[in-house]
């Protein structure tokens, strides 16, 4: 494929209206993103098998999805995209933004949002826009699957013990029907989740503020 | 020879000057939450605990994705102010005219002046090396060619240190390396040998080369017992440790020079030392050796540069400038094995140089963890869930599909 080595400024414009990013944080990622790619233009799953740290994670296989998900990356048709730009990685990567100073409540509320769907998508494994008992007990298992001393029939115990739990909030219909994103939202309201769900960037003074 | 320190000297004054007209900013780019993984999830309220731990392992995996420990490591340690050459320019933009023209100057000088200054000194060097070791080969073994061989060796070294504008610094040199001993240092660059013979003798240990390379080993060997194997020899490693095991025997020999990561790093940690190097048994003389990288970056990434373009950069950098730490010798105690005296060593190593010890292996340059790491992290969370009774706690029986 086409290969290159400076981000243009027009991208950079573009990359900082859309998702949030400062300039200096864009460049970082951006480097981050020619590393994993190797110099090319797209990212493919098999890029993120060179990162050691992430092998140690259970449900890695669940964030690697996230990242092809056409939910995710804002595209109207469902399922899984083959490959991803580098502005889909940001678009993917906003979603981990630390809240802002200056956020009002309307965007506070829109960001809080934005979170729980990246979230509810990684539970909702067949997009079919509900999370079903099965699909719950799928990721209890993936995050349980290191044990070896832990047996099927505990995770699923596990799973179905936070089913219940789900259900004296939503209503018990939820439990066979699965949970929609609505009822995903009333489980967290009141529970602050801003704070866990975020990658904070460290202050980046560079030299251009020499004088 | 003394030009050439001199030359480090000036330029150190001067670029301290410019250092202080930088801002500072941090070694990473992401502020990492260290809360452990116990805390942070049993922080919640229990049913939240569920379906939110996944935001633990969510939030790690994207801290991961953006940037990882261990990748940083294998390119070239980031600078907090720029020291002029374009290769550590990673992170800094064009500023001005003047930092520009400053900037030619440097070049000019650099590859203009310093360059053919210490090619000559380094190719004095090579060629003394190779016919001084030679001629002292010739004599018959005795107390006298033993001498003269260090002498050759010793003056050579400090030739080729002052070819590559080395400024090194000696810390402890009471507990230099003994005879008999083995001597273990951390691996940054090819040229972390020069730095140690420079201030004394060892038999280095190493696979038999080609070129230039080999034409040196042949002569040295002469006059010196280096032990170069060849490369069918070093897949044995039953050979490899009886040969070593025999010349430590020996007490009368020089100490070997071996350094366990196995691989160049990029000096701001220590990885995973190889334990072959432990099962041979006798003194442990642990060296630290760490660069000064605001000269010039010694760290040599084999999979990104050759040695001839590595040499040209360090002969085209401001200078080499390290500190070594001689350390206490160590043995191996009773009851350890060799995988714990490794670990014991290279954090003593770790410590003294100010570098980091990471838990990984120098292979993971090239290859992919092993699996034994990845279940203890996920055997972690499971023994946490267990633990708090989320599976005691739910009626017997329950059965919800």
């Amino acid at each position: 494929g086409r290969q290159w080595q400076e981000l243009p400024p027009g991208k950079r414009k573009k990359g900082e209206r859309g998702s949030g990013f400062t300039s200096e944080q864009i460049e970082h990622l951006h480097r981050r993103f020619r590393q994993l790619s190797r110099d090319q233009l797209t990212i493919r799953k098999e890029n993120f098998d060179s990162i050691p740290d992430l092998e140690f994670n259970p449900i890695r296989a669940k964030i690697v999805h996230a990242f092809f998900d056409k939910r995710n990356l804002r595209q109207e048709s469902s399922g899984l995209a083959d490959e991803i730009n580098f502005e889909d990685f940001l678009t993917i990567m906003s979603y981990f933004r630390p809240i802002e100073m200056n956020m009002d409540e309307e965007q506070l509320d829109r960001f809080r949002k934005e979170k729980l769907k990246f979230l509810f998508h990684m539970y909702d494994s067949d997009h079919d826009g509900k999370i079903t008992l099965q699909e719950y007990r799928n990721v209890v298992e993936e995050l349980l699957s290191g044990n070896p001393h832990l047996e099927k029939e505990s995770a699923r115990s596990i799973a179905d013990g936070a089913m219940m739990e789900a259900a004296s909030i939503c209503g018990p219909d939820q439990v066979y029907e699965g949970i929609t994103f609505e009822d995903f939202l009333k489980m967290w309201q009141g529970i602050d989740i801003e704070t866990k769900m975020h990658v904070r960037f460290l202050n980046m003074e560079t030299i251009a503020h020499c004088y | 020879k003394t030009c050439a320190l001199k030359e480090g000297g000036c330029i150190s004054s001067w670029l301290v000057l410019v250092q202080m007209l930088w801002k500072l900013f941090g070694p990473g780019i992401i502020e990492r939450d260290e809360t452990p993984m116990e805390k942070e999830i049993a922080g919640l309220h229990r049913m939240e605990f569920q379906f939110s731990d996944i935001f633990y392992f969510c939030r790690k995996g994207f801290e991961a994705i953006v940037e990882d420990e261990v990748t940083q490591r294998f390119s070239s340690e980031e600078l907090v102010s720029w020291n002029l050459l374009t290769r550590t320019n990673v992170n800094f933009h064009y500023i001005s005219l003047r930092l520009t023209v400053v900037w030619v100057i440097g070049v000019i000088v650099r590859y203009c002046f310093l360059l053919p200054l210490r090619f000559t000194l380094a190719a004095i060097g090579i060629t003394s090396m190779i016919v001084g070791t030679t001629l002292v080969g010739q004599l018959p073994n005795s107390s006298v060619k033993n001498y003269l061989s260090e002498v050759v060796h010793l003056t050579c070294s400090r030739i080729l240190v002052r070819a590559l504008s080395g400024t090194i610094h000696y810390h402890n040199r009471e507990n230099k390396p003994q005879k008999g001993g083995i001597c273990v240092a951390n691996h940054t660059s090819p040229i972390d040998a020069i730095i140690l013979t420079n201030d004394g003798c060892y038999a280095m240990v190493g696979q038999v080369h080609g070129g230039l390379m080999g034409v040196i080993q042949r002569a040295t060997v002469k006059a010196c017992p280096h032990v170069w194997f060849e490369r069918s020899e070093i897949k044995d490693r039953h050979l490899v440790t009886k040969r070593l095991r025999e010349h430590v025997a020996n007490k009368s020999k020089l100490p070997i020079l071996i350094f366990p990561e196995g691989t160049c790093i990029n000096n701001t940690s220590v990885m995973m030392f190889k334990k072959g190097s432990f099962e041979i048994g006798g003194t442990i003389y642990p060296v630290a050796i760490k660069y000064d990288p605001q000269f010039g970056d010694a760290f040599w990434n084999s999979s990104k540069y050759n040695i001839v373009s590595y040499l040209l950069r360090i002969m085209t950098s401001w200078a080499i400038v390290c500190n070594v730490w001689y350390m206490p010798p160590m043995v191996r105690k009773e009851g350890e094995d060799a995988v714990q005296f490794a670990n014991r060593v290279r954090s003593a190593i770790a410590h003294q140089g100010g570098l980091a010890e990471l838990p990984w292996d120098g292979g993971l340059k090239r290859a992919k963890v092993k699996d034994s790491f990845k279940e203890e992290q996920q055997k972690n969370y499971s023994k946490m869930l267990v633990r708090n009774g989320s599976i005691g706690s739910l009626p017997t029986g329950t059965e919800s599909d």
